[in-house]
């Protein structure tokens, strides 16, 4: 079942994906997501572009223009230092946040 | 750090718009041929994967729009909302936005006009290149009874110095001079300077024109060459380039101009110099100082003004140290002149070596403080009476606002609403504020002392405008944060509770209460300062100066066509009968230093029987028999001088004044007593009379001593003149009289001696009428502040005055209910005041003059006025509350 990205979980995701893959560009980027959530992501291949705009503002990556193995030009997204320290940062988050959920609905049942 | 960097990307893609979009297209369209590429290889066809790409990207505009609205600057846009917003809620109340933008625009007005002032006096730079190096050299002597910036090293001193002190890169010396020029018939008396080859070089000041003086300029006494102000260029030469191959007419002799200076070089200035020369405004003209060699060794008291340049690096303390050293060897190698030691003047001559920034801007530094703080104090109370405005409107406005959260504004939003509101207002504030600075600085020559170096100068740039602009957004934003704050702290739920909106809004009468008190407070500070200024005002002007004001004086300045003693006389004789033969006039008499004009000569005395001391001194004078007269100075015992007594050799008669009588003959009768200059030559002078006191040196000193001598024989001297007919006349017949007698003689600086006292009071007058201003401006902006105040809380409360009204309480009591809470914060603050002022008169000290600074009349009308005012202020909103119907009151809400 397709589900919906929780707000700014997006952004970590991309953070994870570039941490582990090195550089990439948005559509390797896209795919990867689809492909480790097993095609439960809905995402529209185009909406991750506000993400990567936000991520690179905050200076968490840079972007460079190169081509893929097939000769396509891309434009590629490696982490930057700042971007490595933010996702720590987000990932601690993400743990705790979720760690509250998973206590609260355990409690529950 | 990652939000700044956020900020700064995002306006550097709003300022590169094109190319990011460019970027955006060009990923975007690589994004899909991409996946184009990867259902090709799963093995569709180029069409079946180019739609399948497209499905699977979605929709490409709305991902372009995504990535643009987090591209772009939203804030700006939010912004924008405010803004406009902001505009239309203050158009929809101007009862609100009158009343805070006229305030901000009044004390940032005044501040504007006040900084621009003080910047032309204490900030800008003197019209020379690096004046915080250029210093002035004085040598004091202990046995001189004069300020020790008054005499500067003799010229051997000088030139000895010059030779051995290593603190300065550069030395110079001149002197002040008056010159004749001859123009199209007339004679003109204009300032100038003698200098020396080193003077323009040691000020760093090119001419305009041509050139200045070249060593051997000075060095040659039979050159003559000139150099011209910029202003007696055009003035005479039309500022005509030619202007350098023409010769002007000093004192009967040619002169070639050899340079023009730049328009804003008149140095040496009349307000620039410590004890200089009172008749040169400006100077126009410069010509070599031509010594010879006798002159350039002379150990004696010249005329000279010495200064330098300091070598960088080297203090002040540093080169005044040095000086010290070089002189006391001097004062060992040399011997006293013989002419001074008589006087009793020992060859001790010290070293002070003083900035010119000190001894120019330094008197009048006080007065800038001074200024400062009072329109820094105006500038408080309209920061108050703004906060009080949005305050109370905060408060009306609290039901808007609570709908405004409920239907989900953020806090910050709205906090940025408010603060955009209070913004609006500065930058309004602002703008007016900056044309009633212009228009105050239009009138603020009028009110020229005369003695404030570069008044006129006080004009509006940069650093003003910044000021200006940086004093009134700030003003708004600290008063706009105190509402803003507290509105945005306010629970939802009890802005929805209509009670609750009273509740709230109690803590912002508190705090608008206390803003009424401190504001109240500062005003009772400035009026307490105005008061006793105004006093100290009165007190100055009705002093008696010992001559009468309606005297209509002017300067003769005789030319070297009349170099010996005969040739005076015989001028001023013809002079003084002609004057006193004119119709109306009742006495004519000349003096060499008139009362007043910063001029003075002390002679030393020793009197017969008397136990006299070293040094002693008085005012000395040389007169024409009708002086006293001309100027109505009453005699006390004896008699005036006659004609004969301006020629008599042996026991020359003198005139003393009350003081001087006091002083040396207690007990005794002075007329018949004896005085001499030199005791060893025993040449004396017979007291023939005893004069009132007259004010020489300024109106707020007490009269010295004083001792006048008959004589006719002078070079230059000013004579009074008093008559029945109206000063104008008088000035006229003046002017026939002096050109039947010598054409070429001019009259110059041509004043009553009311307006000499005029000047004299002007920097007195200045201050206190400014001060007085800024009280004035101070009182109203309270009154408005405590006005709108009680407005306010006559609103707020209708319901509860209709509930008591209904109860039974007469409108006189509602009345009494609203005054009593008005007075309630006006005694406070006048309480406050008094406390304040008790120790911020301390600083006023040096401005009073027969007034003490805790004055018991100042205090309690200050206080009663205030008082008043504060009534008549919350009389009208008591009124309104008494006419409130009880059963519309009820149903309000």
């Amino acid at each position: 079942m397709p589900i919906q990205i929780l707000q700014g979980t997006l952004d970590l995701m991309i953070l994870r994906t570039l941490a582990t893959m090195g550089p990439q560009h948005a559509y390797g980027i896209a795919s990867r997501l689809q492909q480790v959530s097993d095609d439960a992501l809905n995402l529209n291949q185009g909406t991750i572009y506000p993400a990567l705009i936000r991520i690179e503002q905050h200076g968490w990556t840079q972007g460079s223009w190169g081509r893929t193995e097939n000769g396509r030009e891309a434009k590629y997204y490696t982490l930057t230092k700042a971007g490595l320290k933010a996702l720590d940062e987000e990932t601690e988050r993400w743990r705790q946040m979720a760690g509250v959920v998973e206590k609260l609905l355990a409690e529950e049942q | 750090m990652a939000g700044w960097r956020r900020v700064i990307a995002r306006l550097r893609s709003l300022l590169d718009n094109k190319s990011a979009e460019e970027d955006l297209a060009r990923e975007v369209a690589s994004h899909l041929t991409l996946l184009t590429d990867d259902f090709e290889r799963r093995g569709m066809s180029p069409e079946e994967a180019r739609l399948a790409s497209r499905r699977a990207y979605g929709g490409v505009e709305q991902a372009k729009q995504a990535h643009r609205d987090e591209r772009s600057l939203l804030w700006i846009e939010q912004t924008m909302q405010d803004l406009r917003y902001g505009l239309r809620t203050l158009r929809k109340s101007p009862g609100f936005t009158i009343p805070a933008v006229l305030t901000l625009a009044l004390g940032v007005g005044a501040c504007t006009a006040i900084f621009s002032l003080v910047n032309a006096v204490l900030i800008r730079s003197l019209p020379y290149g690096d004046p915080e190096h250029l210093v002035y050299l004085f040598s004091p002597n202990p046995s001189l009874k004069i300020p020790a910036e008054v005499i500067c090293p003799s010229y051997g001193d000088f030139y000895d110095l010059k030779r051995e002190a290593k603190s300065y890169v550069d030395m110079s010396n001149f002197e002040q001079a008056q010159f004749s020029v001859a123009q199209q018939g007339t004679t003109q008396r204009i300032g100038g300077a003698r200098v020396d080859a080193d003077f323009f070089s040691t000020l760093q000041s090119m001419p305009e024109l041509g050139r200045t003086f070249a060593g051997e300029d000075n060095l040659q006494a039979n050159t003559k060459v000139a150099v011209i102000s910029h202003s007696l260029w055009v003035s005479m030469f039309g500022a005509r380039p030619d202007a350098l191959n023409r010769s002007i007419q000093l004192d009967g002799a040619n002169y070639q101009i050899v340079g023009v200076m730049p328009p804003e070089f008149e140095y040496p200035f009349k307000s620039d110099l410590p004890y200089g020369d009172s008749d040169i405004k400006s100077t126009q003209i410069w010509v070599p100082l031509a010594l010879n060699a006798q002159a350039r060794t002379s150990r004696g008291i010249g005329n000279n003004v010495s200064f330098a340049r300091l070598r960088s690096g080297v203090s002040i303390h540093q080169a005044q140290a040095e000086m010290a050293g070089i002189m006391a060897r001097l004062d060992k190698e040399y011997e006293a002149d013989p002419r001074d030691a008589d006087a009793g003047l020992t060859r001790e001559w010290g070293a002070l070596v003083e900035s010119f920034t000190g001894i120019s801007i330094g008197p009048v530094r006080p007065l800038m403080r001074l200024l400062l703080a009072a329109v820094g104090l105006v500038l408080l109370i309209a920061c108050g009476n703004v906060a009080n405005l949005l305050l109370a409107r905060a408060a009306e406005r609290g039901r808007e606002l609570g709908v405004r959260a409920a239907l989900g504004a953020g806090r910050g939003r709205m906090v940025r609403q408010l603060l955009t509101e209070s913004m609006l207002v500065g930058v309004g504030g602002c703008a007016v504020g900056i044309v009633l600075a212009v228009l105050f600085l239009r009138l603020l020559p009028k009110l020229d002392p005369g003695n404030i170096p570069r008044l006129n100068e006080a004009s509006l740039d940069t650093r003003v405008f910044l000021v200006a602009i940086g004093g009134s957004l700030l003003t708004s934003l600290v008063a706009g944060l105190m509402p803003a704050i507290g509105t945005s702290r306010m629970e939802l739920t009890e802005f929805l509770k209509s009670h609750a909106v009273r509740a709230s809004s109690a803590g912002h009468s508190r705090l608008q209460s206390a803003l009424i008190v401190a504001q109240t407070a500062m005003v009772v500070v400035l009026l307490a300062g105005a008061g006793l200024l105004i006093r100290s005002y009165i007190n100055v002007e009705s002093v008696d100066t010992g001559f009468t004001r309606s005297a209509v004086t002017f300067h003769v300045s005789l030319d070297q066509r009349y170099s010996k003693p005969e040739q005076h006389v015989a001028f001023y004789k013809d002079l003084m009968a002609k004057l006193e033969a004119l119709p109306g006039v009742q006495a004519a008499g000349s003096v060499n230093y008139l009362p007043l004009t910063n001029s003075e000569s002390l002679d030393f005395i020793y009197v017969d029987g008397f136990d006299n001391k070293d040094h002693q001194q008085t005012e000395g004078r040389d007169v024409t028999p009708h002086y006293f007269a001309a100027m109505n100075i009453p005699l006390v015992a004896g008699r005036y001088f006659t004609d004969a007594d301006a020629s008599a050799t042996a026991n020359r008669p003198v005139i003393i004044n009350q003081k001087f009588a006091e002083t040396f003959f207690p007990n005794r009768n002075p007329i018949g007593g004896r005085i001499t200059g030199d005791p060893k030559r025993a040449r004396w002078w017979t007291v023939v009379g005893v004069v009132t006191d007259v004010r020489h040196t300024s109106l707020e000193e007490e009269p010295q001593r004083q001792m006048y001598h008959a004589s006719y024989d002078a070079g230059d001297a000013s004579v009074a003149v008093r008559s029945t007919l109206p000063p104008a006349t008088v000035a006229n017949e003046i002017r026939v009289t002096l050109r039947s007698i010598d054409p070429k003689i001019a009259a110059t600086n041509v004043l009553t001696m009311g307006d000499m006292v005029s000047i004299a009071t002007a920097r007195r007058r200045f201050q206190t009428s400014l001060l007085t201003v800024f009280a004035g401006i101070a009182l109203i902006m309270a009154l408005v502040g405590l006005s709108g105040l009680m407005r306010f809380s006559v609103n707020r409360r209708t319901r509860e005055v209709g509930i008591r009204m209904a109860l039974g309480a007469a409108r006189r009591d509602v009345m009494l209910l609203i005054l009593r809470n008005a007075s309630v914060m006006v005694v406070l603050g006048v309480g406050l005041g008094l406390a304040c002022t008790w120790i911020a008169t301390r600083l006023l000290k040096s401005f009073l003059f027969g007034v003490g600074q805790h004055d018991p009349f100042t205090v309690v009308t200050v206080s009663v006025l205030l008082v008043v005012c504060g009534l008549i202020a919350a009389f009208v909103p008591a009124r309104r509350a008494a006419s409130i119907d009880p059963m519309q009151a009820l149903r309000t809400e």
